[in-house]
C-alpha cells in the first residue's frame, strides 16, 4: 500500500516537472539560435536550432567580459555570505536570546527587522551620496550595504531557529568557566548549521541576481557584475535573445553548485541534530 | 557572571546596530526629508509641506497600484505555500532519484528575470492561446496578459513558479526535523494520510510555516522584477505594483519627492500591520 | 532611553567614519598635463562607435584623453551621479524632458560660444529652445544625430502588389484595406510594451495638432480635449488595421511578424530598424510619412533629437572638452554614426542617408519636421500608458478629460514656473 502510494508521488513529480523542463529547454534551443531563426510561430520556437555551436555563447562571453565579471561576482557574493553568516547569526543570537525578557532587545528586534519593508528606490538617491562620501563607491561598498539589506530577513530567520536550540545547552557550558563568547562560538554557532546553510542560499541567490545595488554604487568605478554586464543585451530598440540566454545558462551554473552544496549541508545538519 | 554574558550581548548588538542604522536609518531619514519636498532627483528643490502626503490620497494610479499588490501578495501567498507544502511532503517522501528532483525544482529560482519574463510572455501570448483554441476554452483564446482584468493572473502564475522552490526547501529542512518515531507513534494510533498530516506533522513544523509566511509576504508586497519582466505595469496600468511604481515615476521619472511619501506610507502600513500580526500571534500562542 | 542614546552613537560614529574617509580622499593626483575628459552617452547600442571615437582621438591627442562610457540604463547613472555631485564633462543625451529638466537644473553649461555651433541645422536648434521650460538665455546643447518616425514598409511586397505609398489619411485607409482583401495584415502592432503606442501617436499628433500643443495647455490657452480629439479617433480607425489583440504582443513580437513579411507596414521610428534586419536581415525596408491629415500639405515628418551632446556647468576644462566635440562633429565621423545606426545627422552637409528613409528623404532635405509630442510629456505621468488603457477601451472622452486633469498635475509646478516667468516678462514689456 505505502508502494502504491509512492508511485503516485512519483508520477505527480514527473508531472510538475515538466512546469520546469518546459522553460529550461526552450532556454536552451533559444540560446543556441540565430537572430535569423526567431519566429513567432510555436513550430518555429520549439525546434531544434539548426546546428549546435557554441558560437552564441563564446560571443556573450566576449561581450560580458565573462570571466572578469563571474570573478567580482564571485568576489561580492561569497563575502558577502561568510559576512552575513557571521555577522547575523551573531546578532541573531544576541537579540534572539534576549528579546522575550529586554525591552531594548524586543526593540532592536522590531527596529531591524521592519529594514525588511523599506523600498530600497527610497534609499537608493542617499546611498549613492552617502557612499560616495564615505569612498565606498565600489564593490567593498556594495558588499556592506548587502550585509545590512539582509540583516532583517537573517536576523529573522536566526533568531526564530534559535528557539529549538535549547538555553541549558550554554548554561552547561557556562558551568565549566566558558565565557559567552567561547559559548557560542563552540556550542551555538554549530548547532546553526541548517539556517547557516538557508541564510547562505537565500543570500547568495539574493546578491547574484542583484543588478539595481552594483548599478547605482558601483556606476563609473569601471568594475561589472555579470548581471550588470548582462545588461548589455537588451536595450529600447532592440534585444538579443540568443546572446542573452546564452549567458544566462552561463550564469545559472556557479549558483547551481553552489545550491547543491548548501542542499547537502541543510539535510545532514537537521539530520545530526535531530539525532542529538 | 551575569553581567558577563550582558556585556557580550551589548558588545555584539552595538556596532552591527550602528552598521544598520548608518545604511539603513540614515539614508531613510535622508529620503523621509526629501518626502516634504519636490525633488526631481537632481538639481533643486521647494519645500512643499504636507502636499505629497494629501496627494497620495486623491491619486488613483497610487491606490490601484495598493489594492494591485495586496490582492496579488495574498492570493500568491497562499498558492505558493500550498503547493510548496505538498512538494516538500513529495519530496521527503521515500521515492527514487530524491537529489535529482530536489536539484529540478530548485531551477526556477535561479533563471534571470529576462529569461523568465520572455518564456513566460511567450507561453502566454502564443501557447497558451493555442492550446485553449485546440480544446476549446474560450476565455483563454488570448493572451492573459493583455486582458486587463485577468493580467495579474498571469503574474501571480509567474510569482508562484519562482518561489515555490524556496518555500519547497524550507518546508524539506522542516520535514527533517520531525522524528520518524512521531509518524510510527502516529500510525500506532490509526493516523495516516490528512489526520496524520493535521495533527502530527503540521503542528510540529509550524515555525517554518511562519518562516515561509513571512518570505512571501515580503517578497510579494515588494514585488518588481516580475513586473518589470512580465508586463511593465500593463495592460491598461492594471499590473502596477507599488514597488514598481515608486521605482519608475520616483527614480526614472521625476517624482522623487512624491514617490518617497508613497514609500514612508507603505513603510508605515507595514509595520503597522505586522505589529498587529505579531500581536495576534502572540496572543494566540498563550493561548495554546 | 536607551534606544536613543544607541542611535546618537551611532550617529557620532558614522560621523567620524565619514570625516576619515574625507579626509583620506585630500590628496588627488596633479601628475603631467594631460586633462581628463569624460563623456557618459545615453545610447548602449552605439557603445562600438564611441569605442572607437575614443580610441582614434586618444591616438590624436596626447595631451587630452578621453573616456566615453555607455552605460546601460544610463539615465539612473548619471542621475545617481549628479546627486554624488560627479559630473561627466561631456553628457550625451537625447532631446526629450530629461534635457528639459537638466537646463531648469543648471547642470549645463552655455555652449553659444563654440565655434561648430553655427553647423547645426537651424531646426534641430529650434527644438533644443522650445524644449526649454521657460525661455533661458544660452545654448546648452549640441544637436548630433535625429530620428524619425512614420510607418516602415515591406518595400518587395509593395512592388509585387503595386501598392503605392499613401499620401493623405483617405489614400492610407483605402491601401489598408487593399491589404486586407488580399489576405494580409495591413499593420503590426506591439502595444503589449505601451511605449510602443505613442509611435503612431506622435506621428499623427504632429499631422494635425500644433506642434506646442503642451506649451499652449501650461499657459492654459487649450486644452488637449480640443486639440488631441481628432489624433484620437483617428487613431482608433489605425487600430482596425492591425492584428485581432495587438494588446498581447511585444515590441520584439511586432518586428519578427513584419520582418517575416506577416505584415505589410509597422508603424514605428527609424531606431527599430536594426532589430527588423536581425530577423531577416535581407528585408527591403523602407518608410514613409505618417499621412494623417485629410490634405497631402497638412503632413509633416516626425523628428526628434536622438542624440546631442551637453557640456556640463562643473566641467573644468572647457576648451578641451570643445576639442573633444570638434572631433565627434566631424563629418566622416557623424557619417559612420548614421551608417551604423540608420540616423539623421543634424549637422548641415553632403550626408548620405541610410537607405530605410528613402520615403523620408523629401521632407528631411525641406525640413519639413516636427519634434516627438511625447519628448513634452513628463515620464511619471506615463502618457504611453494612458494611450494603451484608451485603445483598449475605446472611450476617447474619456482619456482626453483624463489627459487634461493628469497633466494639470503633473505639471504643476512647470505651469507655476511659465506663470511666474509670464508675470515677470509681461512686467518687463511694461
Amino acid at each position: 500500500m505505502i508502494k502504491k502510494g509512492n508511485w503516485v508521488v512519483m508520477v505527480l513529480l514527473i508531472l510538475g516537472l515538466s512546469t520546469i523542463a518546459f522553460p529550461l529547454y526552450m532556454t536552451i534551443v533559444i540560446a543556441f539560435k540565430q537572430p535569423a531563426e526567431m519566429t513567432n510561430s510555436i513550430g518555429g520556437i520549439l525546434s531544434l536550432p539548426k546546428s549546435w555551436s557554441f558560437a552564441n555563447f563564446k560571443e556573450a562571453m566576449e561581450v560580458t567580459d565573462f570571466w572578469r565579471s563571474l570573478g567580482n561576482s564571485m568576489l561580492i557574493t561569497v563575502v558577502t555570505v561568510i559576512l552575513s553568516i557571521l555577522l547575523h547569526s551573531l546578532m541573531g543570537y544576541a537579540v534572539g536570546r534576549n528579546k522575550a525578557k529586554s525591552k531594548f532587545y524586543s526593540f532592536v528586534y522590531l527596529f531591524i527587522v521592519s529594514g525588511m519593508f523599506v523600498p530600497f528606490a527610497i534609499l537608493m538617491m542617499p546611498l549613492a551620496k552617502q557612499t560616495a562620501e564615505l569612498g565606498l563607491a565600489n564593490w567593498f561598498g556594495v558588499i556592506v550595504l548587502y550585509v545590512v539589506f539582509y540583516m532583517p530577513m537573517n536576523i529573522m530567520l536566526y533568531s526564530g531557529y534559535l528557539v529549538n536550540i535549547p538555553v541549558a545547552l550554554e548554561e552547561a557550558a557556562r558551568v565549566d568557566g566558558a565565557s559567552t563568547w567561547r559559548t557560542y562560538w563552540k556550542i551555538i554557532f554549530p548547532m546553526m548549521k541548517p539556517m547557516h546553510a538557508t541564510v547562505a542560499i537565500i543570500t547568495a541567490l539574493a546578491v547574484w541576481n542583484d543588478v539595481m545595488t552594483p548599478l547605482v554604487i558601483m556606476a563609473g568605478s569601471g568594475k561589472n557584475t555579470l548581471p550588470l554586464a548582462q545588461l548589455n543585451f537588451q536595450s529600447q530598440f532592440g534585444t538579443n535573445y540568443n546572446l542573452a540566454f546564452a549567458s544566462y545558462l552561463l550564469s545559472l551554473i556557479p549558483i547551481l553548485i553552489f545550491y547543491v552544496i548548501c542542499q547537502k549541508q541543510i539535510l545532514n545538519g537537521v539530520a545530526s541534530g535531530a539525532v542529538k | 557572571m551575569k553581567n558577563e554574558r550582558k556585556r557580550t550581548f551589548l558588545l555584539i548588538t552595538v556596532p552591527i546596530l550602528a552598521l544598520f542604522v548608518c545604511f539603513n536609518t540614515i539614508p531613510l531619514i535622508r529620503g523621509v526629508i526629501y518626502s516634504f519636498t519636490n525633488f526631481k532627483g537632481f538639481g533643486t528643490y521647494d519645500w512643499v509641506g504636507l502636499r505629497n502626503y494629501m496627494d497620495l490620497f486623491t491619486d488613483g494610479r497610487v491606490g490601484k497600484s495598493y489594492w494591485f499588490t495586496f490582492k496579488l501578495a495574498i492570493v500568491t501567498t497562499i498558492v505558493v505555500n500550498v503547493i510548496s507544502l505538498l512538494l516538500a511532503l513529495g519530496l521527503n517522501s521515500k521515492i527514487r532519484a530524491k537529489s535529482f528532483f530536489r536539484g529540478a525544482y530548485f531551477l526556477p529560482n535561479i533563471l534571470g528575470s529576462l529569461v523568465v519574463g520572455y518564456i513566460f510572455n511567450y507561453f502566454f501570448t502564443y501557447i497558451l492561446p493555442a492550446v485553449a483554441d485546440m480544446i476549446g476554452i474560450e476565455a483563454l483564446r488570448s493572451s492573459i496578459l493583455s486582458n486587463p482584468s485577468a493580467a495579474w493572473i498571469g503574474v501571480m502564475i509567474v510569482c508562484s513558479w519562482q518561489a515555490i522552490a524556496m518555500n519547497t526547501i524550507i518546508y524539506i529542512s522542516g520535514l527533517q526535523t520531525v522524528p520518524e518515531d512521531v509518524y510510527e507513534a502516529g500510525s500506532l494510533d490509526g493516523a495516516t494520510g490528512w489526520k496524520q498530516f493535521r495533527h502530527l506533522t503540521f503542528p510540529l513544523i509550524i515555525p517554518f510555516f511562519s518562516i515561509n509566511m513571512v518570505l512571501c509576504v515580503k517578497n510579494f508586497l515588494m514585488v518588481f522584477d516580475q513586473i518589470m519582466a512580465l508586463t511593465k505595469g500593463g495592460p491598461a496600468q492594471s499590473t502596477e505594483s507599488i514597488s514598481y511604481l515608486i521605482y519608475n515615476n520616483g527614480m526614472s521619472g521625476g517624482q522623487f519627492g512624491f514617490q518617497s511619501a508613497n514609500a514612508v506610507m507603505f513603510f508605515l502600513l507595514i509595520v503597522i500591520v505586522s505589529v498587529a500580526q505579531m500581536k495576534f500571534s502572540s496572543s494566540k500562542e498563550e493561548q495554546l | 532611553m536607551r534606544g536613543k542614546g544607541m542611535k546618537c552613537l551611532g550617529l557620532v560614529l558614522y560621523c567620524s567614519v565619514t570625516s576619515l574617509a574625507v579626509s583620506g580622499c585630500g590628496g588627488s593626483k596633479e601628475n603631467g598635463k594631460v586633462t581628463e575628459i569624460e563623456i557618459v552617452q545615453y545610447k548602449p547600442e552605439a557603445a562600438n562607435y564611441f569605442k572607437m571615437v575614443e580610441e582614434q582621438f586618444n591616438a590624436a591627442h596626447d595631451d587630452i584623453h578621453l573616456t566615453i562610457s555607455s552605460p546601460n540604463d544610463a539615465m539612473t547613472i548619471l542621475k545617481t551621479q549628479f546627486i554624488r555631485e560627479d559630473y561627466p564633462d561631456i553628457i550625451g543625451i537625447g532631446g526629450d524632458i530629461n534635457y528639459s529638466y537638466f537646463v531648469d537644473a543648471e547642470i549645463l553649461a552655455d555652449v553659444s560660444d563654440y565655434q561648430g555651433l553655427q553647423n547645426i541645422k537651424q531646426a534641430y536648434r529650434d527644438i533644443d529652445e522650445s524644449l526649454e521650460l521657460v525661455p533661458t538665455e544660452g545654448t546648452f546643447a549640441l544637436p548630433y544625430v535625429a530620428n524619425a518616425a512614420g510607418i516602415l514598409y515591406n518595400r518587395e511586397m509593395f512592388e509585387e502588389h503595386n501598392w503605392e505609398i499613401p499620401k493623405s489619411w483617405e489614400e492610407l485607409k483605402t491601401l489598408c484595406k487593399n491589404i486586407k482583401s488580399e489576405g494580409i495584415l495591413p499593420f503590426s502592432f506591439g502595444f503589449k510594451d505601451t511605449w510602443t503606442c505613442l509611435a503612431p501617436w506622435n506621428a499623427m499628433a504632429v499631422d494635425l495638432s500644433p506642434a506646442d500643443t503642451p506649451k499652449q495647455v501650461n499657459r492654459g490657452e487649450t486644452t488637449f480635449s480640443k486639440e488631441y480629439a481628432e489624433v484620437s479617433e483617428k487613431y482608433l480607425e489605425l487600430l482596425e488595421f492591425g492584428p485581432d489583440d495587438p494588446f498581447a504582443y511585444s515590441y520584439n513580437d511586432a518586428c519578427t511578424s513584419f520582418a517575416r513579411g506577416e505584415s505589410a507596414m509597422y508603424p514605428i521610428g527609424s531606431y527599430a530598424a536594426p532589430q527588423i534586419l536581425s530577423v531577416n536581415p535581407d528585408l527591403k525596408l523602407d518608410s514613409f510619412v505618417m499621412p494623417a491629415n485629410d490634405s497631402a500639405d497638412g503632413n509633416t515628418l516626425n523628428s526628434g533629437i536622438d542624440l546631442q551632446f551637453c557640456v556640463t556647468a562643473e566641467c573644468k576644462n572647457k576648451e578641451e572638452a570643445y576639442e573633444v566635440l570638434d572631433f565627434l562633429y566631424a563629418d566622416e565621423n557623424i557619417q559612420q554614426y548614421i551608417d551604423a545606426q540608420n540616423a539623421i545627422p543634424c549637422k548641415e552637409g553632403d550626408f548620405k542617408l541610410p537607405s530605410i528613409l528613402d520615403g523620408m528623404q523629401e521632407y528631411i532635405s525641406s525640413g519639413n519636421m516636427t519634434d516627438y509630442p511625447d519628448h513634452y510629456y513628463p515620464s511619471e505621468m506615463a502618457v504611453d500608458a494612458q494611450i494603451q488603457t484608451f485603445l483598449l477601451k475605446k472611450d476617447v472622452d474619456a482619456f482626453l478629460k483624463r489627459f487634461d486633469t493628469d497633466w494639470l498635475r503633473y505639471n504643476r509646478d512647470i505651469i507655476r514656473q511659465v506663470e511666474e516667468y509670464e508675470k515677470e516678462h509681461g512686467n518687463k514689456s511694461e
